[in-house]
Protein backbone atom coordinates (compact mmCIF):
# COMPACT_ATOMS: atom_id res chain seq x y z
CA UNK A 1 0.00 0.00 0.00
CA UNK A 2 1.26 3.48 -0.71
CA UNK A 3 2.08 5.64 2.28
CA UNK A 4 -0.85 8.02 1.75
CA UNK A 5 -3.34 5.16 1.59
CA UNK A 6 -1.98 3.73 4.83
CA UNK A 7 -2.24 7.13 6.48
CA UNK A 8 -5.85 7.48 5.30
CA UNK A 9 -6.69 4.05 6.64
CA UNK A 10 -5.06 4.95 9.99
CA UNK A 11 -6.99 8.21 10.18
CA UNK A 12 -10.21 6.44 9.34
CA UNK A 13 -9.63 3.92 12.08
CA UNK A 14 -8.93 6.63 14.64
CA UNK A 15 -12.01 8.62 13.78
CA UNK A 16 -14.34 5.67 13.68
CA UNK A 17 -13.24 4.56 17.08
CA UNK A 18 -13.37 7.81 18.92
CA UNK A 19 -14.99 10.70 17.12
CA UNK A 20 -18.71 11.30 17.01
CA UNK A 21 -20.31 13.99 14.85
CA UNK A 22 -21.08 16.90 17.12
CA UNK A 23 -18.08 16.35 19.32
CA UNK A 24 -16.15 19.44 20.30
CA UNK A 25 -12.50 19.38 19.25
CA UNK A 26 -9.61 21.61 20.21
CA UNK A 27 -7.42 22.71 17.31
CA UNK A 28 -3.74 22.37 18.16
CA UNK A 29 -2.00 24.21 15.37
CA UNK A 30 -2.47 26.78 12.70
CA UNK A 31 -4.23 30.10 12.67
CA UNK A 32 -7.05 28.84 14.88
CA UNK A 33 -4.95 27.07 17.46
CA UNK A 34 -6.68 26.68 20.79
CA UNK A 35 -10.12 27.21 19.30
CA UNK A 36 -12.87 24.82 20.19
CA UNK A 37 -14.75 23.67 17.12
CA UNK A 38 -17.55 21.27 16.30
CA UNK A 39 -16.73 18.10 14.39
CA UNK A 40 -19.17 17.48 11.56
CA UNK A 41 -17.99 14.44 9.68
CA UNK A 42 -14.99 12.71 8.27
CA UNK A 43 -14.23 13.37 4.62
CA UNK A 44 -13.11 10.77 2.11
CA UNK A 45 -9.54 12.01 2.29
CA UNK A 46 -9.44 11.08 5.97
CA UNK A 47 -9.48 14.69 7.12
CA UNK A 48 -12.07 15.89 9.57
CA UNK A 49 -14.65 18.48 8.58
CA UNK A 50 -15.16 21.03 11.36
CA UNK A 51 -16.86 24.35 11.78
CA UNK A 52 -16.57 27.02 14.49
CA UNK A 53 -19.47 27.82 14.06
CA UNK A 54 -18.16 30.87 12.27
CA UNK A 55 -20.35 33.36 14.15
CA UNK A 56 -19.22 32.04 17.51
CA UNK A 57 -15.47 31.79 17.13
CA UNK A 58 -14.53 32.78 13.62
CA UNK A 59 -13.62 29.30 12.41
CA UNK A 60 -15.20 28.56 9.02
CA UNK A 61 -15.90 25.19 7.46
CA UNK A 62 -12.48 23.68 7.61
CA UNK A 63 -10.62 20.46 7.03
CA UNK A 64 -8.38 19.34 9.83
CA UNK A 65 -5.97 16.47 10.32
CA UNK A 66 -7.01 14.32 13.26
CA UNK A 67 -3.45 14.35 14.60
CA UNK A 68 -3.69 18.11 15.09
CA UNK A 69 -6.80 17.97 17.21
CA UNK A 70 -7.73 17.02 20.77
CA UNK A 71 -11.22 15.54 21.09
CA UNK A 72 -13.17 16.60 24.17
CA UNK A 73 -16.09 14.92 25.86
CA UNK A 74 -18.41 17.81 25.07
CA UNK A 75 -20.96 17.07 22.37
CA UNK A 76 -23.34 19.20 20.38
CA UNK A 77 -26.51 17.81 18.89
CA UNK A 78 -26.01 17.80 15.11
CA UNK A 79 -29.21 16.03 14.13
CA UNK A 80 -30.50 19.06 12.32
CA UNK A 81 -27.25 19.78 10.53
CA UNK A 82 -26.80 18.66 6.96
CA UNK A 83 -23.15 18.71 5.90
CA UNK A 84 -23.78 16.30 3.05
CA UNK A 85 -22.89 18.66 0.24
CA UNK A 86 -19.44 19.46 1.63
CA UNK A 87 -16.68 17.18 0.49
CA UNK A 88 -13.02 17.41 -0.46
CA UNK A 89 -13.89 19.01 -3.78
CA UNK A 90 -15.39 21.95 -1.85
CA UNK A 91 -11.90 22.81 -0.61
CA UNK A 92 -10.04 22.32 -3.85
CA UNK A 93 -8.12 25.40 -4.93
CA UNK A 94 -9.30 26.90 -8.18
CA UNK A 95 -6.98 28.07 -10.95
CA UNK A 96 -7.92 31.67 -10.21
CA UNK A 97 -7.03 31.23 -6.54
CA UNK A 98 -3.69 29.67 -7.33
CA UNK A 99 -2.80 32.39 -9.73
CA UNK A 100 -3.86 35.35 -7.62
CA UNK A 101 -0.46 35.87 -6.03
CA UNK A 102 1.60 35.70 -9.18
CA UNK A 103 4.43 38.19 -9.31
CA UNK A 104 7.05 39.40 -11.69
CA UNK A 105 7.14 37.60 -14.99
CA UNK A 106 3.86 35.79 -14.37
CA UNK A 107 2.02 38.82 -12.96
CA UNK A 108 -0.10 39.20 -16.07
CA UNK A 109 -1.26 35.63 -15.80
CA UNK A 110 -2.37 36.31 -12.22
CA UNK A 111 -4.72 39.11 -13.14
CA UNK A 112 -8.23 37.75 -13.16
CA UNK A 113 -10.32 38.20 -16.27
CA UNK A 114 -13.81 39.60 -15.94
CA UNK A 115 -15.37 36.16 -16.18
CA UNK A 116 -12.91 34.73 -13.66
CA UNK A 117 -13.83 37.50 -11.25
CA UNK A 118 -17.55 36.79 -11.53
CA UNK A 119 -16.83 33.09 -11.17
CA UNK A 120 -14.91 33.84 -7.97
CA UNK A 121 -17.78 35.96 -6.69
CA UNK A 122 -20.32 33.22 -7.31
CA UNK A 123 -18.06 30.64 -5.73
CA UNK A 124 -17.63 32.73 -2.59
CA UNK A 125 -21.36 33.46 -2.40
CA UNK A 126 -22.01 29.73 -2.58
CA UNK A 127 -19.50 29.12 0.22
CA UNK A 128 -21.10 31.75 2.42
CA UNK A 129 -24.49 30.13 1.86
CA UNK A 130 -23.25 26.66 2.77
CA UNK A 131 -21.49 28.05 5.85
CA UNK A 132 -24.64 29.86 6.93
CA UNK A 133 -26.96 26.90 6.39
CA UNK A 134 -24.78 24.57 8.44
CA UNK A 135 -24.04 27.11 11.15
CA UNK A 136 -27.64 28.24 11.66
CA UNK A 137 -28.72 24.72 12.53
CA UNK A 138 -25.68 24.29 14.75
CA UNK A 139 -26.07 27.57 16.61
CA UNK A 140 -29.71 26.70 17.35
CA UNK A 141 -28.50 23.47 18.98
CA UNK A 142 -25.65 25.26 20.79
CA UNK A 143 -28.00 27.82 22.31
CA UNK A 144 -29.94 25.07 24.07
CA UNK A 145 -27.05 24.22 26.37
CA UNK A 146 -26.13 26.92 28.89
CA UNK A 147 -22.62 28.32 28.50
CA UNK A 148 -21.85 26.18 25.44
CA UNK A 149 -21.65 29.27 23.24
CA UNK A 150 -19.13 30.87 25.58
CA UNK A 151 -17.25 27.59 25.76
CA UNK A 152 -16.93 27.42 21.99
CA UNK A 153 -15.91 31.04 21.90
CA UNK A 154 -13.14 30.61 24.42
CA UNK A 155 -9.71 29.36 23.48
CA UNK A 156 -7.83 26.57 25.15
CA UNK A 157 -4.49 27.58 26.59
CA UNK A 158 -1.82 25.93 28.71
CA UNK A 159 -1.23 27.85 31.90
CA UNK A 160 1.60 27.81 34.42
CA UNK A 161 0.43 24.70 36.23
CA UNK A 162 -1.35 22.84 33.44
CA UNK A 163 -0.18 19.29 32.92
CA UNK A 164 -1.47 18.13 29.51
CA UNK A 165 -0.50 14.54 30.29
CA UNK A 166 -2.85 14.59 33.28
CA UNK A 167 -5.73 16.45 31.69
CA UNK A 168 -8.91 14.59 30.94
CA UNK A 169 -10.47 16.24 27.95
CA UNK B 1 -7.57 40.33 8.01
CA UNK B 2 -6.39 39.52 11.53
CA UNK B 3 -2.81 38.56 12.13
CA UNK B 4 -1.15 37.47 15.39
CA UNK B 5 2.13 39.29 15.10
CA UNK B 6 3.21 38.23 18.59
CA UNK B 7 3.64 34.56 17.69
CA UNK B 8 7.09 33.22 17.03
CA UNK B 9 7.72 30.78 14.25
CA UNK B 10 4.98 32.28 12.11
CA UNK B 11 5.80 34.36 9.07
CA UNK B 12 5.48 37.95 10.12
CA UNK B 13 3.87 40.17 7.53
CA UNK B 14 5.80 43.27 6.60
CA UNK B 15 2.70 45.35 5.89
CA UNK B 16 0.71 46.68 8.82
CA UNK B 17 -2.36 44.53 9.40
CA UNK B 18 -5.03 44.54 12.05
CA UNK B 19 -3.35 43.12 15.14
CA UNK B 20 -5.16 40.66 17.38
CA UNK B 21 -5.17 42.41 20.74
CA UNK B 22 -6.36 39.39 22.72
CA UNK B 23 -4.01 37.49 25.01
CA UNK B 24 -1.96 34.92 23.13
CA UNK B 25 -2.71 31.29 23.84
CA UNK B 26 0.00 28.80 24.63
CA UNK B 27 -0.47 25.40 23.07
CA UNK B 28 2.95 24.09 23.86
CA UNK B 29 4.64 22.84 26.99
CA UNK B 30 7.88 24.35 28.22
CA UNK B 31 10.89 22.11 28.26
CA UNK B 32 14.45 22.80 29.22
CA UNK B 33 17.26 21.46 27.10
CA UNK B 34 19.55 20.07 29.79
CA UNK B 35 22.25 18.70 27.55
CA UNK B 36 23.07 15.91 25.17
CA UNK B 37 22.87 12.27 26.09
CA UNK B 38 26.31 11.45 27.34
CA UNK B 39 28.61 9.53 29.56
CA UNK B 40 31.30 11.28 31.55
CA UNK B 41 33.67 11.93 28.68
CA UNK B 42 31.60 11.31 25.57
CA UNK B 43 28.35 12.82 24.34
CA UNK B 44 25.93 12.00 21.56
CA UNK B 45 24.78 15.24 19.97
CA UNK B 46 22.07 13.44 18.06
CA UNK B 47 20.10 12.90 21.25
CA UNK B 48 19.00 15.91 23.25
CA UNK B 49 17.80 15.52 26.82
CA UNK B 50 14.71 17.53 27.61
CA UNK B 51 13.20 18.23 31.00
CA UNK B 52 9.53 18.91 30.30
CA UNK B 53 7.80 21.08 32.86
CA UNK B 54 5.68 19.17 35.42
CA UNK B 55 6.70 15.79 34.05
CA UNK B 56 8.26 13.78 36.85
CA UNK B 57 7.98 10.13 35.95
CA UNK B 58 8.09 7.76 33.02
CA UNK B 59 4.33 7.19 32.79
CA UNK B 60 3.73 10.93 32.45
CA UNK B 61 6.48 11.29 29.87
CA UNK B 62 4.83 8.64 27.68
CA UNK B 63 2.22 11.20 26.68
CA UNK B 64 4.91 13.23 24.96
CA UNK B 65 6.32 10.47 22.80
CA UNK B 66 6.22 11.53 19.16
CA UNK B 67 5.26 15.09 19.96
CA UNK B 68 6.99 17.73 17.91
CA UNK B 69 9.54 19.99 19.57
CA UNK B 70 10.87 23.33 18.41
CA UNK B 71 13.97 25.23 19.36
CA UNK B 72 13.38 28.86 18.49
CA UNK B 73 16.14 31.37 18.29
CA UNK B 74 16.78 34.81 16.88
CA UNK B 75 19.23 35.68 14.20
CA UNK B 76 20.31 39.01 12.81
CA UNK B 77 19.19 38.70 9.23
CA UNK B 78 15.68 38.30 7.90
CA UNK B 79 14.71 34.96 6.46
CA UNK B 80 11.13 34.27 5.38
CA UNK B 81 10.28 37.78 6.58
CA UNK B 82 11.24 37.07 10.16
CA UNK B 83 14.26 37.12 12.45
CA UNK B 84 13.07 34.03 14.30
CA UNK B 85 14.35 30.65 13.25
CA UNK B 86 13.45 27.19 14.38
CA UNK B 87 14.95 23.76 14.57
CA UNK B 88 12.26 21.12 14.60
CA UNK B 89 12.45 17.73 16.20
CA UNK B 90 10.40 15.07 17.92
CA UNK B 91 10.34 13.48 21.32
CA UNK B 92 11.57 9.99 20.68
CA UNK B 93 11.81 8.18 24.01
CA UNK B 94 12.02 8.49 27.75
CA UNK B 95 15.29 8.67 29.62
CA UNK B 96 15.69 7.51 33.17
CA UNK B 97 12.90 7.34 35.71
CA UNK B 98 12.28 11.02 36.46
CA UNK B 99 10.48 12.16 33.36
CA UNK B 100 13.43 13.25 31.25
CA UNK B 101 12.84 12.68 27.60
CA UNK B 102 15.11 12.29 24.56
CA UNK B 103 14.39 14.36 21.49
CA UNK B 104 15.92 14.07 18.07
CA UNK B 105 16.09 17.06 15.81
CA UNK B 106 16.31 17.50 12.05
CA UNK B 107 19.59 19.24 12.66
CA UNK B 108 21.34 18.76 15.99
CA UNK B 109 20.81 21.43 18.56
CA UNK B 110 23.60 23.95 19.03
CA UNK B 111 25.33 23.71 22.43
CA UNK B 112 24.43 27.29 23.20
CA UNK B 113 20.86 26.07 23.52
CA UNK B 114 21.70 24.18 26.69
CA UNK B 115 19.61 25.62 29.49
CA UNK B 116 17.19 27.31 27.13
CA UNK B 117 13.48 26.67 26.86
CA UNK B 118 12.14 24.60 24.02
CA UNK B 119 8.54 24.21 22.95
CA UNK B 120 6.96 20.80 23.07
CA UNK B 121 3.75 20.94 21.07
CA UNK B 122 0.71 18.78 21.67
CA UNK B 123 0.66 17.41 18.13
CA UNK B 124 0.65 14.79 16.64
CA UNK B 125 -2.09 13.75 18.98
CA UNK B 126 -2.03 10.00 19.37
CA UNK B 127 -5.19 9.78 21.48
Amino acid sequence: MSISLEREKHQNQLSQERLIPGQVLILLAGRFQGKRVVFLKQLKSGLLLVTGPFKINGVPLKRVNSAYVIPTSTKVDVNGVNAGQVDDLYFKRTQAQRRKNEQGFWAKRGELTAEQQTAEKTRLEGKRKTQKSIDDALIAAVKKTPLLKQYLGARFSIGKTTRPHDLVF
Amino acid sequence: MKSEQQQKGVTKTVKKVKVNKKAPVRLWVKAVFTGFRRSKVQQNEKQALLKIQHVDDVSSSRFYWGKRVAYIYKAHSLKNNTKFRTIWGRVSRSHGSNGIVIARFNRNLPPRAIGSTLRVFLYPNRA
